[in-house]
């Protein structure tokens, strides 16, 4: 082992003398997630404050006057435009208004005679300000047919409790615990993977292929070390770059979240309760074997491809792999899937799943990392059997 | 020190176009020895099969059949014990820029098990030898090539090897670089080390070569002291001989 850990130390100092490199593999991390998430936040607040502050802008055809004096004492919320020339939703699609609401000719009779009228609304769906305007006007109207229906019972003499048989109490039994739990669940397992695929990608193709492109691999054959001990030592590197790139973004990502909008003290709480050591302890144990998987992989088409672009065509085609793997696991109703249990790569997703979610399953995690730990000790099998081959060192 | 018998290797390319795999034969047979305080070059032309050979005897690849024996070890059973013995230089190889020499050396001595102390004195002193001792501490990025091939020697012989293998060692380098490596290999030779010189350059092998072997289409011809190849063929230059080979080869393909 001592030949892989000196492959691994000669790596680790060529990266040191990479100003650039370091700076964008352990320095990066830490300005572009608060840049991001600060951005994010400020926008979507500036969005916010926009569409709070402006009042949607709405046609309103009410001949009999049944709702838009209703409308007109609320300027804040609403703006009456008259009627935009040509087609009512071609306007909407032209952002020339918000909402066109069209209320029967004889609706305020209607409802003199206590009977219903009808008012068409035409929303375009694709907007939000369209969309906000159409939940205003729903607010509004709740209040006024409330009010409609009151004065109706109390004509006929009858309990305002007669329209409303049903008062539906609704108490939400998830503590902001187990919300963030999942939400993280959801989510976290499908960035590790990103971050370790990619975080391994580039330094395994410069460590492989890059070597052959330069000429130097031969150097290191030529000396005393044994074959198998330079592949693992590459490997060696290759995954701890994966895992020393998932954690530096995780860490990065974790300090930027008070950037964020959400970045509340509840949400801070939730969050310190749901990456307690226990589950970040075994989040990271099974993230390891996960971690050498890829990186195998990498060395195995890196070292067997004749240049980096040659291994970066390879080697690229595995984030779609791992992303699709990763929205996947993301879909809601998959973790209900048991035969999911026995899939390499998704069980690792479903098991960290479940154990950010409050519902670790002792059994599955094991299984997962089971198979997990033998994937990689196959593939590493695998990579050192083929890689000792004289074709795939020699190709040129 | 080295000792080639029926050494034999192919190599099986696939034809993009037709689709047809090939077996090339790129060494067939070959037998020689090399002794303890001599030089030995091999010529031949490009793709005759000189660097598999050398590359074989530097425990790099393997043979398919017969057998190489290095410092006592053979090459298939002990490639690494063949390697910690011997210094193995390829023009096609080449040095991590990003390091210093002091540094690449420093590096390398720990892969070939060389104490750090020894290692850092006799990677300058080799250094001083090729006259790069003024540039040990520089960043190897902006290195002439002859620069990086003077590193890359020193890299060959910090291990104190003791057979050397320089696979055309002066390609690329103008003539006082050039001198400067074969006045190296000369005190190699003094110091009873086992040379081997695969090379195109034909005054150079006449120069320093003990005894000459000539590889065509991976066999071996004319295994001889230059003078007596010259002799033996009638031959005014080893030019001369090479071209009176190339001939034959051609006639017997």
């Amino acid at each position: 082992m001592r030949g892989a850990l000196l492959i691994a130390k000669k790596e680790f100092l060529e990266l040191s003398k990479d100003r650039k490199t370091l700076f964008f593999a352990f320095v990066l991390p830490f300005l572009l997630y608060p840049a991001i998430f600060g951005m994010m936040a400020k926008m979507a607040k500036r969005d916010e404050d926009q569409n709070r502050n402006k009042a949607s802008r709405i046609y309103l055809a009410d001949p009999s006057g049944a709702i838009s004096g209703m409308l007109q004492a609320d300027r804040k919320q609403f703006e009456l435009v008259p009627k935009p020339e040509g087609d009512l939703k071609q306007a909407l699609r032209d952002q020339k208004l918000d909402l066109a609401l069209e209320a029967d000719q004889g609706a305020a009779a209607s409802l003199q005679r206590s009977e219903t009228f009808t008012l068409a609304v035409t929303v375009d769906e694709s907007e939000h300000t369209s969309e906000l305007a159409l939940k205003r006007v729903k607010d509004a109207l709740k209040g006024q047919e409330k009010s409609w229906i009151q004065a109706r019972l109390q004509t006929l003499g009858a309990s305002s409790q007669l329209a409303e048989p049903l008062k539906l109490e609704v108490k939400n039994a998830a503590d902001p615990t187990l919300e963030m739990g999942k939400v993280l669940g959801r989510i976290l397992p499908y960035l590790l993977m990103i971050m370790m695929y990619t975080g391994s990608m580039q330094h395994g193709i410069y460590a492989t292929a890059g070597e052959k492109e330069r000429h130097t691999l031969l150097s290191l054959m030529a000396t005393r070390l044994p074959r198998n001990q330079i592949i693992l030592g590459k490997l060696l590197y290759i995954f701890s770059m994966g895992v020393i790139a998932a954690l530096l973004n995780l860490l990065s990502m974790s300090l930027s979240i008070p950037f964020i909008g959400g970045g509340s003290t509840n949400s801070m709480q939730a969050l310190a309760a749901v990456a307690n050591p226990m589950t970040l302890g075994l989040t990271f144990m099974i993230m390891v074997p996960l971690g050498l998987f890829f990186s195998n992989f990498i060395l195995l088409m890196g070292i067997q491809a004749r240049n980096t672009i040659e291994a970066g065509s390879a080697i690229t085609p595995g984030i779609f792999l791992v992303v699709f793997l990763g929205i996947f696991t993301m879909s809601p109703g998959v973790d209900k899937m048991a035969f999911l249990s026995y899939v390499p790569v998704v069980n690792v997703c479903l098991a960290l799943r479940k154990l950010f979610s409050q519902q670790f399953n002792q059994m599955e995690y094991l299984v997962a990392f089971a198979m997990t730990v033998g994937l990689a000790a196959l593939m590493t099998w695998v990579s050192t059997r083929i890689l000792n081959r004289e074709k795939a060192l020699f190709k040129a | 020190m080295i000792q080639l018998n029926e050494v034999h290797k192919s190599f099986t390319v696939k034809d993009r176009k037709t689709r047809v795999t090939k077996r090339i034969d790129a060494v067939r047979g070959i037998s020689l020895e090399v002794k303890p305080g001599e030089i030995y070059g091999l010529l031949g032309p490009n793709g005759a099969g000189k660097s598999t050979t050398l590359r074989m005897i530097a425990g790099l690849m393997e043979p398919d059949m017969g057998s190489i024996h290095v410092c006592g070890h053979e090459t298939r059973q002990k490639p690494e014990a063949v390697r910690g013995c011997l210094g193995y230089l390829s023009t096609d190889m080449g040095v991590y820029v990003r390091f210093t020499p002091r540094e690449l050396l420093r590096i390398f001595g720990e892969f070939q098990n060389v104490d750090p102390m020894i290692a850092e004195r006799r990677g300058l002193h080799l250094l001083e030898k090729l006259q790069l001792a003024d540039f040990a501490d520089v960043k190897m990025e902006g290195f002439s090539s002859g620069q990086k091939q003077k590193v890359s020697i020193a890299r060959a012989l910090l291990h104190d090897p003791k057979v050397v293998i320089f696979d055309e060692p002066t390609t690329g380098l103008d003539v006082l670089t050039a001198k400067t490596v074969l006045d190296l290999l000369r005190i190699m030779r003094e110091e009873g080390r086992t040379v081997i010189v695969s090379t195109h350059v034909m005054p150079m092998v006449e120069d320093i070569c003990d005894r000459v072997g000539i590889i065509f289409d991976g066999k071996l011809h004319g295994d001889a002291p230059p003078l007596e190849l010259l002799r033996s063929r009638g031959a005014k230059s080893l030019d001369e001989v090479f071209f009176q080979l190339a001939a034959e080869s051609e006639g017997g393909n």
